[in-house]
């Protein structure tokens, strides 16, 4: 009996679909949610920023006040070195807010079936759109990329692909391969967000059909369990993205030791040892 | 004269076996580093503090498993 009330298959929407042109810009839904989710998240932290006091006084100003400090203490802790590590401290704090807030705004009733325009719905994750995430992904590497090779210099980053000589053909096309490995970071890191976001929306479509009258009591465990993978999600493209950075700078870090710094330590401890 | 044979949608099949294929290896893997992450807590109760390098590295795996979820919308 309930299954003539659901419907002949569940919705599913893999890709982002067109709403209107701007000039000769197709806008998509994806990118259409994505600028009022901007102007939601731009309201919400300048008004945070606003009411940050030295005394804690509790409410959501504290809850996003944790998320910062918990952002800047990972960061800190992936850096061998801590007063390099400060300078990255908020462009990391702003993309973990901005992915984080994009999926949950992605989550929430409203986006998805509910406002259709012609057959595609009118609103759709930021996330949920493999061009949103592409982007974020290919801003933050190039970022990485920048950074490390600022920190240690361009001939010794490109250096450290190498085993030894790069004259050594061997060496020359293991190096290479070193680099392609390296530029596919990109592709995984934003394919992971793009896929979990959409393969989460999937799963609820497919179990609100599946529970055809008592749809909202079926799909409700699947929706918090996006709402944890999406946080998870979020924190995993942050931690990676700064231990990508972080290997490269603790990398040159280490190099400023000479040998002479070595030896003096190595005898410091033998003098100690036969005192 | 009897139709014996039926006309079937053979892309159905290679649908189930890419989910499954798909996703017995990396639920085997996710397996292998909670196992390990437990074994290293019950060794050594301080390991504890690891538990967000073990979501990392099961994020990693994950992402197999959503490929080949992904990928059987390909198939018509």
């Amino acid at each position: 009996m309930f299954g003539l009330l659901a419907l002949s298959t569940p919705p599913i929407h893999i890709t982002s679909a067109y709403l209107f042109k701007i000039g000769p810009l197709l806008i998509t839904n994806s990118i259409f949610y994505g600028w009022i989710c901007s102007i939601i998240m731009c309201t919400l932290f300048i008004w945070v920023a606003r009411r940050v006091t030295v005394h804690p006084q509790g409410g959501l100003v504290q809850f996003i006040e944790a998320g910062v400090e918990f952002i800047r203490n990972l960061v800190e802790s992936s850096f061998e070195d801590k007063e390099r590590s400060y300078k990255y401290v908020p462009y990391f704090v702003t993309l973990f807010f901005f992915l984080l807030m994009s999926n949950w705004l992605g989550l929430i009733p409203g986006v998805g079936e509910s406002f259709l325009k012609g057959e595609n719905p009118l609103f759709r994750a930021f996330t949920g759109d493999l061009n949103a995430t592409l982007a974020v992904g290919i801003i933050t590497m190039g970022y990485v990329y920048a950074s490390s090779i600022r920190e240690s210099g361009a001939k010794e980053y490109f250096g450290h692909f190498f085993i030894g000589s790069p004259l050594n053909p061997l060496y020359l096309v293991l190096g290479i391969l070193e680099m392609f490995t390296d530029a596919t970071r990109v592709i995984s890191l934003s394919l992971r967000l793009f896929l979990n976001v959409t393969i989460g929306e999937i799963i609820i479509a497919v179990f609100s059909y599946l529970g055809g009258i008592v749809a909202p009591l079926t799909a409700a465990p699947f929706t918090l369990m996006e709402l944890f993978i999406c946080a998870l999600q979020a924190f995993i493209f942050v931690i990676l993205s700064v231990m990508y950075l972080a290997i490269t700078v603790n990398h040159s870090t280490e190099e400023h030791l000479t040998d002479e710094d070595i030896t003096e330590t190595i005898n410091g401890d033998a003098k100690m040892a036969t005192s | 004269m009897l139709i014996l044979a039926e006309v079937t949608n053979v892309a159905i099949i290679g649908k189930g076996l890419m989910i499954g294929g798909g996703l017995i290896g990396p639920a085997l893997g996710i397996g292998l580093v909670g196992a390990s992450y437990m074994q290293a807590v019950g060794r050594n109760p301080e390991a504890s503090k690891f538990l967000g390098q073990a979501l990392v590295f099961i994020a990693i795996i994950e992402l197999m498993a959503l490929l080949a979820f992904a990928s059987i919308f390909i198939v018509k």
